[in-house]
């Protein structure tokens, strides 16, 4: 009698710490492909912990978006459908493309309207994502789960013995962490309390038994994670942001700041039955890094700070069949841009702004960018089209920052002086900047002259950049003169009207062509706005209520605007 | 180079509006005011329509928001069994129908007729009535009970603590509220926070 006691006892004490310890499998993104995308931002609610629903945000789905794979060189079309109750912005993170489509601050997309950006992949093979990017609302926009990934394909990529199936030998891998509150709702704070990986809290998923590729994104607010497996294994990094690296890189440690992209492959050969973590080692984080400091209490107080932890728990199944077995010893052969061709030198200075008087800095005390608070009406730069720039970044601030810029993809010419280590020694669109460090990059800003719409650069920490830890610039063709336009007989002429289908429209200039185009209700609600529109199949009105609309073309020279009204049928 | 200690205070200072539990919807034993809404039967509605009331449970809620979508069947049973004895159950919608087209009077009143409301579903188009509750999410609830010929709140948050497993509920906080003051007693739990799809003011 005692001994079943006994039993039953540790029986008990068996099960309640298996369930402490219990894992949920890993949510692996949906998918998308093709040319055409269609994406909805909504308010929604997912089953992420125990007990009560979480609010979130979502894109198509709970938490979280699906994942889109563009193949390089094809147009793509993107549909963004915002269902929010209020407004916010798609960034394209790390594309290559037009700033009008862009998704920055300033291509706000109000609620119920539809944003029609396009255009065409020139970006490397790699992984890049998606994500709100309104100004002061980046935080909370992310916190509730908007974004994605992209994966790119390209044929230098495509002809090497790579792991390529999604969810299978081929695992994205979205790194977070969030609080939630007793009633099991999303705290918005730039370092939560619970590690998420693909939404999913203390994610397990069962690899098989051969090399694998795990393409890892840091979406967190602000933590750096110092990534690791438990048994100390190397893993070979063949990716920066923005393309392949020369050759594989292995290491057994990489610290993956925010809004920075890796690939890497592992090496799960022969063991299979056998388990494994991949950690965070943030207990050996440099100091001034994001996730270094220990705060118990105050809106930095965070169970995570200065800690290890389990990021996901690996169980290694059986190979599948035709496995990847080896890792290549070569991937690509990047021509990196040669400093010998730059022609300007920019030094941008990263700063606290607590103490500055000379002059005052109004607002917030937060980080600042060349000694100034983000102003959405003021750009800092005018970068002439094609031309090949060094970006200085030089930080006095007492904390380090993860730089990103907006339209290009560049090289890292130094950190403090030194080269970049190899498995930043590629392409890069974010860099960390340490405290009181400089960090020397080189860029060349090709295609997408435009002196409306401005692209950013700024901390990838979210709560940074949302306090104004931001500046823009322009990009601008000195080559064609934009000082006479045409302005006297320019009109459109937009039919049929009333309309049931398409609406074409037509310029009395043939100089003319859309800039920009919206369609806005009776009520003076946007309903469409579709950047720099192809109108020779017309615009398609078939999904709209029957009623009087306005439609509003930009003209791209002189970026005069002209109204018509008309009629859905 | 600053003192790590005086960063810290900057960032506390700078972060303490996000840190406080804000409530800032109307609070526990706060008066309102009667209002004259139209409901999805075509007649106009006001607390004093109903002279035998003893309180009322108020909702606001709307078409679109996936999580008010949730309660309606619970809305329901809380009618069945509480109109009976004195409070009412009255659902509200105040969200922005310029934004939400799903949100508009017609759809209203399609919704309630699809999914067989037992209860009102007032159209709250100017704001007004979400303004003067200070209504933050839908679902927002509210328990009002007559004291002193006044409305008073005396509770106000969410309806319960599960949204999507009614099975899986521990707290019924609406209910319970309405329970202790059929029996005089206080209120255990006089708010909550609201959970839900934000209502935004039109300017």
């Amino acid at each position: 009698m005692k001994k079943t006691l006994l039993f039953a006892c540790l029986m008990a004490f068996f099960i309640s710490a298996t369930n402490a310890q219990s894992y949920n499998n890993l949510w692996i993104p949906d998918t998308l492909s093709g040319t055409n995308f269609n994406l909805t931002i909504k308010d929604t609610f997912a089953q992420l912990t125990p007990g009560n629903q979480t609010i979130t945000g979502a894109i198509n789905g709970k938490f979280w978006g699906p994942t889109m794979f563009f193949n390089k060189g094809d147009v793509v079309h993107l549909n963004v459908l915002n269902k929010l109750n209020e407004a916010t912005t798609i960034h394209w993170h790390g594309f290559h493309l037009p700033a009008v489509m862009d998704g920055g601050p300033h291509q706000i997309i109000p609620p119920g309207t539809l944003w029609q950006p396009y255009w065409k992949v020139t970006n490397n093979a790699a992984t890049y994502w998606y994500h709100p990017h309104l100004h002061e609302m980046t935080m909370e926009h992310i916190t509730k789960g908007i974004g994605g990934l992209i994966i790119v394909r390209d044929e230098v990529e495509g002809a090497l013995a790579l792991p390529r199936s999604y969810g299978v030998d081929d695992i994205p891998l979205v790194l977070t962490d969030r609080d939630f509150n007793t009633q099991k709702q999303f705290v918005t704070v730039p370092y939560g309390d619970s590690m998420m990986v693909n939404g999913t809290l203390r994610p397990q998923h069962t690899v098989p038994a051969q090399v694998v590729r795990l393409r890892i994104l840091n979406a967190a607010i602000e933590r750096s994670y110092n990534i690791g497996f438990s048994d100390n294994r190397n893993f070979s990094i063949i990716t920066s942001d923005g393309g392949l690296l020369n050759a594989p890189v292995s290491l057994n440690r990489y610290v993956l700041h925010a809004g920075e992209r890796i690939e890497i492959l592992v090496d799960f050969g022969g063991q299979s039955g056998q388990s494994v973590d991949l950690k965070a080692y943030n207990a050996s984080l440099a100091n001034f890094v994001a996730g270094s400091e220990n705060f118990q209490n105050g809106p930095f107080g965070n169970y995570l700070g200065k800690k290890d932890f389990t990021m996901l728990h690996v169980n290694v199944g059986a190979a599948t069949a035709n496995p990847v077995t080896t890792i290549p010893t070569t991937l690509t052969n990047n021509v990196l841009l040669n400093a010998a061709n730059a022609n300007i030198t920019r030094i941008i200075t990263m700063s606290d702004s607590m103490g500055v008087t000379n002059p005052p800095i109004l607002g917030p005390n937060a980080f600042i960018i060349n000694h100034k608070l983000f102003d959405i009406d003021y750009n800092q730069y005018t970068v002439p089209l094609n031309n090949t720039e060094i970006w200085e970044i030089r930080s006095t601030s007492g904390f380090g920052h993860p730089f990103h810029i907006h339209d290009v993809e560049f090289n890292i010419l130094s950190i403090n002086g030194a080269a970049p280590p190899a498995a930043q020694a590629g392409w890069k669109d974010v860099v960390f900047v340490p405290r009181q460090q400089t960090v020397r990059f080189i860029a060349k800003f090709e295609d997408f002259a435009d002196v409306e719409h401005p692209f950013m650069y700024h901390c990838h920490i979210a709560l940074h950049e949302d306090e104004g830890m931001m500046g823009q610039f322009v990009v601008k063709d000195l080559s064609s003169s934009t000082l006479n336009p045409i302005a006297t007989t320019d009109d459109i002429v937009i039919f049929p009207n009333p309309v049931s289908d398409r609406l074409f429209v037509s310029f009395t200039d043939p100089n003319m062509e859309a800039y920009y185009v919206k369609v806005t209700n009776a009520l003076g609600k946007v309903k469409l706005m579709l950047p720099q529109p192809t109108l020779t199949d017309g615009i398609d009105m078939s999904r709209f209520a029957p009623g009087v609309y306005w439609l509003e073309v930009t003209d791209q020279k002189t970026k005069k605007t002209i109204s018509k009204k008309f009629v859905k049928q | 180079m600053r003192p790590i200690k005086t960063t810290v205070a900057r960032f506390f200072y700078l972060f303490l509006p996000l840190l406080t539990w804000s409530i800032s919807n109307v609070n526990a034993q706060q008066m309102v005011s009667d209002f004259n809404l139209l409901n999805v039967d075509g007649k106009m509605v006001s607390l004093s329509n109903y002279p035998e009331a003893k309180g009322f449970i108020l909702v606001f809620v709307c078409n679109h928001c996936p999580f008010a979508n949730l309660y309606p069947t619970r809305f329901n049973e809380l009618t069945k069994k509480y109109a009976a004895v004195g409070v009412p159950l009255m659902a509200i919608s105040s969200t922005d129908t310029i934004v939400y087209e799903e949100d508009t009077y017609p759809k209203m009143v399609e919704k309630s007729k699809r999914e067989q409301f037992n209860f009102p579903y007032l159209f709250d188009g100017t704001q007004a009535v979400a303004k003067n509750f200070l209504a933050e999410k839908t679902p927002h609830a509210y328990v009002i009970w007559k004291e002193n010929n006044q409305w008073v709140v005396k509770y106000s948050g969410a309806i319960d603590d599960n949204g999507q497993n009614p099975n899986l509920v521990e707290n019924q906080y609406i209910a319970k509220a309405v329970d202790a003051l059929l029996q005089c007693h206080e209120v255990e739990v006089p708010a909550t926070k609201s959970i839900g799809c934000r209502i935004i003011f039109r300017e």
